[in-house]
């Protein structure tokens, strides 16, 4: 059965499809954190986001996290996941101060972000958060890339062009790619997973420039940036 | 722009906590325009809700070739006063230089 059977607003077979994936790699082991503990990161942030008001439980009620994760790691997935405005500086330096690694905050970070999206695109056309499947057992990869330095983010990023290496030309195309596509190259499993997304929710990367294009059903582009820009004014991204 | 106050209002409910106003906010959309634009614009909402979160804790700036063409709507719509605008102006101090 189809992911949003349940509703009457239709989804897009691709779409059902990278759901379907990002759902289950947010339970599968990722670079640094466990099935277990990446599951439990999304339960903690769809948690915060039922108390916060922003998202309404499904029947069955709020899914059980697999672990219990450190109050201080709670903090700051809640925080990413219903106070986006209050993320700063102070906040990230914060989070690596009381314990996580740089490369673990961005992995917390990337996997909060696409819950937050999956649960915000369920909740538009009316259907509660998807469950999330069980957690996946394994070890998590451990791999840092060795190319990735401190540039203008509070944490490491992999650059553009040969700075980049083999890895940074992989996640690249060999293309120069803005810093909306690079934050999360820390762990470029998230980047690609966060890529995923982008295309199948905003515009292929090739038509970023093209105006013309029109990637969702009876929107144009300019029609698609009114819901964009509303949204990141709301929560107040410069960026 | 056909539909564009029916987009601004479901924007604005689909991040909200009133469900009831997301209800109302998602059938105007429909009635406006049609039910494939709801789940389109659902799925904007919810890829910059993620991007959002991305760029307000990792801190990253606006990439140095963007700032000069959106010098002006930028100051017209206030946009510097974010306080996430400080990860950019912190590095290229008035917004067209790297400082």
């Amino acid at each position: 059965m189809s992911l949003y059977a349940d509703t009457q607003y239709p989804v897009r077979d691709e779409v059902v499809a990278v759901h379907t994936r990002q759902l289950a790699g947010i339970v599968a082991p990722g670079t640094w954190g466990t099935g277990a503990q990446r599951r439990s990161v999304a339960v903690e942030a769809r948690k915060a986001g039922y108390e916060a008001g922003l998202l309404e439980p499904s029947s069955g009620g709020p899914e059980v996290p697999d672990i219990e994760l450190p109050e201080a790691t709670r903090r700051v997935i809640r925080t990413i996941a219903t106070s986006v405005h209050e993320l700063d500086q102070q906040f990230c330096e914060g989070a690596i101060a009381q314990g996580l690694s740089d490369a673990e905050y961005v992995e917390i970070v990337g996997v909060v972000s696409r819950i937050v999206d999956l649960d915000v695109f369920a909740r538009g056309i009316g259907a509660a958060p998807r469950p999330l499947p069980p957690a996946e057992p394994g070890a998590p990869s451990r791999e840092r890339p060795g190319t990735a330095v401190m540039e203008y983010a509070w944490v490491p990023t992999i650059p553009n062009g040969v700075d980049g290496g083999e890895i940074g030309a992989e996640l690249y195309h060999g293309q120069p790619m803005p810093y909306i596509v690079r934050a999360l190259s820390l762990v470029p499993d998230e980047l690609r997973a966060h890529v995923e997304l982008e295309v199948a929710h905003y515009t292929r990367l090739d038509k970023l420039a093209d105006y013309e294009y029109q990637h969702h059903e009876g929107l144009t582009r300019p029609q698609a940036e009114v819901v964009a820009g509303r949204v990141s004014a709301l929560n107040d991204c410069f960026y | 722009m056909p539909g564009s106050a029916q987009l601004l209002a479901f924007a604005e409910a689909v991040i909200s906590t009133d469900p009831a106003r997301l209800d109302a906010a998602r059938m105007a959309l429909a009635e406006k325009l049609s039910p494939a634009t709801v789940t389109g614009a659902s799925a904007i909402a919810a890829n910059f809700s993620k991007n959002d979160r991305i760029a307000n804790a990792i801190g990253i700036p606006v990439d140095q070739n963007d700032l000069e063409p959106t010098k002006a709507i930028r100051a017209q719509l206030g946009l510097n006063e974010f306080r996430s605008a400080q990860n950019t102006f912190r590095h290229f101090a008035d917004g067209t230089t790297d400082g």
